[in-house]
């Protein structure tokens, strides 16, 4: 069949872009409609990509790729262009709703903010960035709109930029996904020199990584390939946030909330798990690196669930959630759960955006992201609260919301291949439902303390601008489930390509419900309207609890051991540069100044001197002609 | 004859030498260009000398050695003169103060 | 026949004619002449880069006229030969690596004229200097005679030393003087290995052979190329016993001498650590403007000499020695990133930064492939825009705020907003964000490079990180926090300034997208090189 729509995937990110371009171009002109034009393009974007999902949902399945030359000399052949595949249709429809979302929102949430044209300015470029990497067609594109969505990612992070901690927290996140992102830069190099015709598209990577053969039919060995991608990994582990460079994720929520819930948690840290998904032909044929991925992914995903629990800041709780759910979405990838990981990200980038614009709303009403300052004042807000609550649910993996057929559907792939990994998903299945259910209760219900300080005005729900995409989010957090349900496997065969049979595995069903449930049962006990006080069981283990409180200490150990001696260094070499190098530059010149003052003693100026001097000169000639010149008398 | 040119050019290399060392040790400008003076004669002489003495002798000896006299006579009133400017400026004549060369 | 070349090189002297004709009070008339005359070699530059592109690649220009001759003594070698001389020719052309390199120097030296507007004092000296500090720079970039080249390079100097000490900050003399030294030093060096090739690369017979023959010294480029890549040449072959001697040959360790020599040279220039220490005073000392030209177009003039004079006329002496260029590029990166980490104040640290990206044009070299030294030549006109960019900017900070030292500005982007933006994005083109010129440049460098030394381009990735980290530091530091009381009522950037920042940002911006603006008129000339370091081997 004809495809109708899918010639037009270009237009889908060119409507943000020109969001962005009108915007900062034009910024006095459009001024008061900012907000009306960032909506107006991500929601022809998100009409657009919905009508190609729909398109390939009904009939071709087959890829749809335009390339054009960008960059062409000797072997070098450099193109950019649009490829459509299941996966990036997908893709398009989960950044394009959120975003169109999260624009609404943000119409809301930012209408005090002097320099919302910038705001909204920023997200048009981010989400054009993140639909350019999203239909990338090859590695290079890819890497360049990668660098890209980290860029806006860093500019919103540092939207408010007179905080010196939304300074910090920018930094720190450019710097931390620059170093994923030299991973996956070298992993182009590598695969630049070794892909026959130095191609570096998808679908070629796909045909020589089809299988062991093809690719020692091509020169490349199995330990390359688990270079190649170990480090596109690498460019992966920085973006999605997984250990050891999760620490920025965190810190980025000192970026407005709407952000927060865009970019990191619904879309930009989910391209890391989307990158390894597209070339998971390569991760396929590594052993090691598959090994690689599932144990960082799985560790983190308990890692970052720890850290959660013990947080007070309501966005930072979030945020160590996002990281933790990454680590999921990785743990499926690495055991071969392509699908799962997949529809993981899916549900997630719905009912985590859900979560962040609730408690944005929570926020913009209070003025606190500190949870034991709401303390239930957030109660009043019936709209946000019950969205927040079917968010929560889903999260935590309670059935029938999105949450546990994706949780579900990772659990029972690794049910099957590691029961290790297996355990560590259900444990941090748990901490999961117990850190959502603190979170939930001391913001929403937990009973007003009688001393309050600071304003104690009454708390009023947001406006409808701001409600209505928590309303639709809480929808779709309920219903995204259903595309992929352990009786249903059309969406693996949509996605893979592959005909897959049904994976109904009711032992997981059942303990993932079990824990989730009991998760949600022990933070009620603790934290309920009835519950007992926080510092009663975290003075019992107060190390620990520490330990937790202060996320591990890592941000501590990166100062210690890479901050602090790149400084140093930088001092030592400071030093050695001012006084040794240029020292001796110094000195050079002064010996030749030294060199010539000693025959400036000569000139002094008398006059007689000067004679008797030439006298001498003189004299030495005629003796040297005495001596010497025996011909010329 | 030539013992004659030999006592002629001895004593003007006599002369010579007595202005060449007035020049360089004496510390009154006025005796340096006495001095001068000196060491001129004995150029003089010596062209003298060499017009009568000479391998071809000829007049234009003596004319130059006029020319000479002539030339000595302006060059001491042009030293005098600025010694006197000198002299206004510095309230001395000793050679030793005069180093702006140096500078 | 128009000599377009000779017309685009000597245009700035218009400038200096009318401007020497101008009464020296009148300051407005004189800054106009200047920057005037400054757009009239960038029209010119423009037009030889339509000309060029349109007429197909093989028809790059060249003028030659016979300049210099002069006759040796011929008793010695009477009967062989008829003549023996030395020449020098008048030779220009814009093919090879010359034609992005001189529209980049024709764009920043005009952006640079018009922001001089910030020059109060000696305003007629300062314009004539500058247009011809202009004539040197674009003249470099033509030439291809070595001692043409030679007299251009030199030229450059003597404006550069009154720019510098006559208007530049508190320690101008001395950054002046050692501007001159260093630089005279790297000449010097420049001169010996010249001669080296010149007399025995250099040399031609014209005319049969045999008696009737002119032998013929010159330092023309081509004619060297030619001699050393034929096997077959007087250079090449080794007297052997039968042979009688020959003086022309030039042998391995001399081939190594005028390397070293053409190294040192060039890398004075460039800088390469660790002869790099006299232009950090430069970038500190100098007036702003005139740093735009010496970071944005005379430290190329170094990299463009590597090339087009070194590894042009000794590839197989490059290609065995490339694992060193390898390291010494990876030293300048992370040496520069490093220094300029630690740095307080902004000048240094862009001068540092400069050591780094300098760094990147090496690996491009020691790539030794077509990819590389488009890289490198990318990273070269990147790198132009940009710190142009930067000291511009730069610029503009120093004259609302009186300082540049990174402690003691904070939180600008409240009140400079547009600055601060624009200083954002030349940060980011420096630390080598896609879409803008620096990321095509480091890539190409970067994967050139791994074809020939994998590790290298490996260990070169920690330059990109190192980058991020201390361009943010600088910039943010600057533009973002709270903002200090004693800056709360600067004023906000007038489009008098805005003008040349907005061109250099939209350069920086179209060879982002388009690096084919770069990478198509240099193809051909790359080609040539890649060839006959191919054949050489």
């Amino acid at each position: 069949m004809e495809s109708v729509y899918a010639q037009y995937v270009w237009a889908v990110p060119i409507a943000p872009l020109l969001a962005f371009l009108v915007l900062t171009l034009m910024r006095c002109v459009v001024k008061g409609s900012a907000a009306f034009i960032g909506v107006g393009s991500s929601l022809i974007a998100c009409v657009l990509s919905i009508l190609i999902l729909l398109e390939r949902l009904s009939a071709s399945t087959n890829v749809y790729t335009v390339n054009v030359e960008w960059l062409s000399f000797g072997a070098v052949h450099f193109e950019l262009g649009y490829e459509l595949t299941n996966l990036n249709a997908l893709m398009l429809v989960i950044v394009t709703v959120v975003s169109t979302l999260v624009n609404l929102y943000a119409k809301g949430y930012m209408a005090d903010d002097e320099r919302q044209t910038v705001f909204f300015a920023y997200i048009g470029l981010f989400t054009f960035s993140m639909l350019g990497l999203v239909i990338s067609p090859n590695l290079l594109q890819l890497y360049i709109f990668w660098e890209l969505v980290g860029v806006c990612s860093f500019l919103l992070i540092g939207f408010w930029y007179e905080r010196p901690a939304a300074r910090a927290a920018a930094k720190k996140a450019f710097i931390m996904t620059r170093i994923g992102d030299v991973g996956l830069l070298i992993a182009i190099l590598i695969l630049f020199w070794h892909m026959p015709n130095h191609a570096l598209d998808f679908q070629s990577i796909g045909q020589v990584f089809a299988s062991v053969d093809t690719m020692s039919q091509y020169g490349i060995s199995a330990g390359l390939a688990t270079w190649i991608a170990s480090l596109i990994f690498l460019g992966a582990i920085g973006k999605s946030g997984q250990f050891p460079l999760h620490t920025w994720l965190p810190d980025a929520m000192e970026g407005p909330t709407p952000i927060s819930a865009l970019i990191h948690a619904a879309t930009m840290v989910a391209a890391g798990v989307y990158l390894v998904a597209r070339t998971f032909d390569i991760f396929q044929l590594s052993q090691t690196a598959m090994l690689i991925v599932a144990s960082v992914g799985g560790f983190t995903a308990i890692f970052a669930a720890t850290i959660a629990i013990a947080q007070r800041d309501m966005k930072r709780i979030l945020a160590y959630s996002t990281v933790s759910q990454l680590g999921y979405m990785m743990l499926a990838l690495g055991l071969g759960a392509v699908t799962a990981g997949i529809f993981h990200l899916f549900t997630h980038a719905f009912f985590k955006a859900l979560l962040f614009l609730g408690a944005g709303s929570v926020i913009h009403a209070v003025h606190t992201q500190n949870i034991f300052q709401i303390n239930g004042r957030g109660r009043s807000m019936k709209i946000t609260a019950w969205t927040f609550a079917i968010g929560a649910l889903a999260l935590s993996g309670v059935p029938p919301l999105s949450g546990f057929w994706s949780k579900d559907a990772i659990l029972s792939a690794a049910w099957e291949s590691n029961k290790l990994l297996f355990a560590i998903g259900v444990v941090a299945a748990f901490l999961t439902a117990f850190y959502m259910s603190r979170l939930f209760f001391i913001v929403f219900t937990r009973a007003k303390r009688v001393h309050t300080e600071g304003t104690d005005s009454p708390i009023h729900e947001s406006p409808a601008v701001m409600t209505i995409p928590l309303v639709v989010l809480a929808v779709l957090a309920v219903v995204a489930g259903f595309v992929y349900t352990p009786f249903y496997s059309g969406f693996e065969t949509w996605i893979t390509g592959v005909a897959a049979s049904d994976h109904t595995n009711v032992i997981v069903i059942i303990v993932s419900t079990i824990v989730a449930l009991s998760g949600i049962g022990l933070g009620y006990f603790i934290y309920g309207p009835n519950g007992v006080r926080e510092d009663r069981w975290s003075n019992v283990i107060k190390p620990l609890y520490h330990l937790v409180e202060r996320k591990y200490y890592v941000d501590e150990l990166y100062k210690l051991f890479a901050v602090y001696p790149l400084k140093v260094l930088g001092k030592v070499l400071d030093v050695f540069d001012r006084y040794i190098i240029d020292g001796i530059v110094r000195y050079t010149a002064s010996c030749t100044v030294q060199f010539g003052k000693l025959f400036t003693r000569i000139q002094n100026g008398q006059l007689q001197s000067y004679g008797l001097l030439s006298l001498y000169g003189f004299s030495a000639l005629l003796l040297l002609l005495l001596l010497l010149g025996k011909g010329l008398w | 004859m030539s013992s004659m040119l030999a006592s002629y050019l001895t004593l003007a290399a006599i002369l010579f030498c007595i202005g060449l060392y007035g020049v360089l040790t004496k510390r009154s400008a006025v005796i340096v260009l006495l001095s001068i003076e000196l060491m001129l004669n004995a150029v003089n002489l010596n062209l003298i000398a060499f017009s009568k003495y000479g391998v071809v002798p000829s007049l234009k000896g003596q004319v130059f050695s006029l020319f000479n006299i002539a030339i000595a006579a302006a060059e001491v009133a042009v030293g005098i003169a600025i010694l006197i400017a000198l002299y206004r400026n510095r309230a001395t004549t000793n050679v030793d103060e005069f180093n702006e060369l140096r500078n | 026949m128009i000599p377009w070349l000779t017309l685009l090189a000597f245009s700035p002297l218009v400038g200096v004619l009318l401007l020497s004709l101008v009464p020296s009070d009148r300051v407005k008339l004189l800054r106009c002449i200047g920057i005037a005359a400054s757009l009239l070699p960038l029209l010119l530059a423009f037009f030889i880069y339509a000309y060029v592109n349109v007429e197909g690649q093989g028809s790059s220009l060249t003028e030659r006229y016979n300049w210099i001759a002069i006759p040796l003594n011929i008793e010695a070698i009477q009967p062989y030969v008829q003549s023996w001389a030395f020449e020098i020719d008048y030779h220009l052309s814009i093919g090879g690596l010359s034609l992005p390199l001189v529209v980049m120097t024709a764009i920043v030296t005009a952006m640079a004229a018009w922001a001089s507007l910030t020059i109060k004092q000696r305003v007629k000296s300062y314009y004539i200097w500058f247009l011809l500090l202009e004539v040197g720079m674009l003249g470099v970039f033509m030439a291809r005679d070595l001692f043409l080249f030679f007299l251009f390079f030199e030229w450059t100097l003597v404006p550069m030393f009154f720019l510098i000490g006559i208007w530049g900050f508190a320690k101008r003399e001395k950054a002046a003087n050692r501007f001159l030294v260093y630089n005279g030093l790297g000449s010097a060096l420049l001169l010996v290995a010249f001669l080296i090739l010149t007399v025995t690369a250099g040399l031609a017979v014209h005319g049969d052979a045999g008696a009737s023959s002119h032998l013929v010294y010159s330092g023309d480029l081509e004619q060297m190329i030619r001699q050393l890549g034929d096997a077959q040449s007087f250079v090449n072959t080794l007297p052997g016993p039968a042979s009688s001697f020959n003086p022309f040959y030039l042998s391995e360790a001399w081939r190594a001498t005028a390397f070293i020599l053409l190294l040192i040279a060039f890398g004075i220039k460039l800088p390469i650590f660790p002869f790099h220490t006299w232009m950090l005073r430069v970038h500190v000392e100098a007036p702003t403007p005139v740093v735009m030209l010496h970071s944005g177009v005379l430290l190329k003039m170094g990299a463009y000499g590597l090339i087009q004079f070194g590894l042009a006329i000794l590839p197989q002496s490059f290609a065995s020695w490339s694992t060193v260029l390898a390291i010494i590029g990876l030293v300048n990166i992370v040496y520069g990133a490093l220094l300029a980490y630690v740095q307080k104040e902004l000048r240094l640290l862009l001068a540092y930064s400069s050591i780094s990206h300098m760094g990147f044009v090496l690996l491009g070299i020691a790539a030794m492939n077509d990819i590389g030294l488009q890289g490198a030549v990318l990273q070269m006109v990147s790198h132009g825009f940009i710190s142009a960019l930067f000291f511009l900017l730069v610029g503009c900070l120093l004259e609302r705020t009186g300082t540049s030292r990174i402690d003691e500005l904070g939180g600008l982007a409240n009140r400079l907003p547009f600055l601060s933006a624009l200083l954002l994005l030349a940060g980011l083109a420096s630390l080598g964000l896609p879409g803008l010129s620096g990321f095509m440049a480091e890539l190409l460098s970067l994967l050139g490079l791994y074809g020939q030394l994998p590790w290298a381009a490996i260990a070169g990735g920690l330059g990109i990180i190192l980058s991020a980290v201390y361009v943010l530091r600088g910039v943010l530091a600057i533009t973002y926090g709270p903002l200090d009381m004693r800056f709360a009522q600067l004023k906000g950037t007038q489009a008098v300034e805005a003008l040349p920042a907005v061109v250099l940002t939209f350069a920086i911006i179209l060879i982002g997208v388009l690096p084919a603006v770069v990478t198509i008129p240099i193809e051909q000339g790359i080609e040539r090189m890649i060839h006959i370091i191919q054949a050489g081997r």
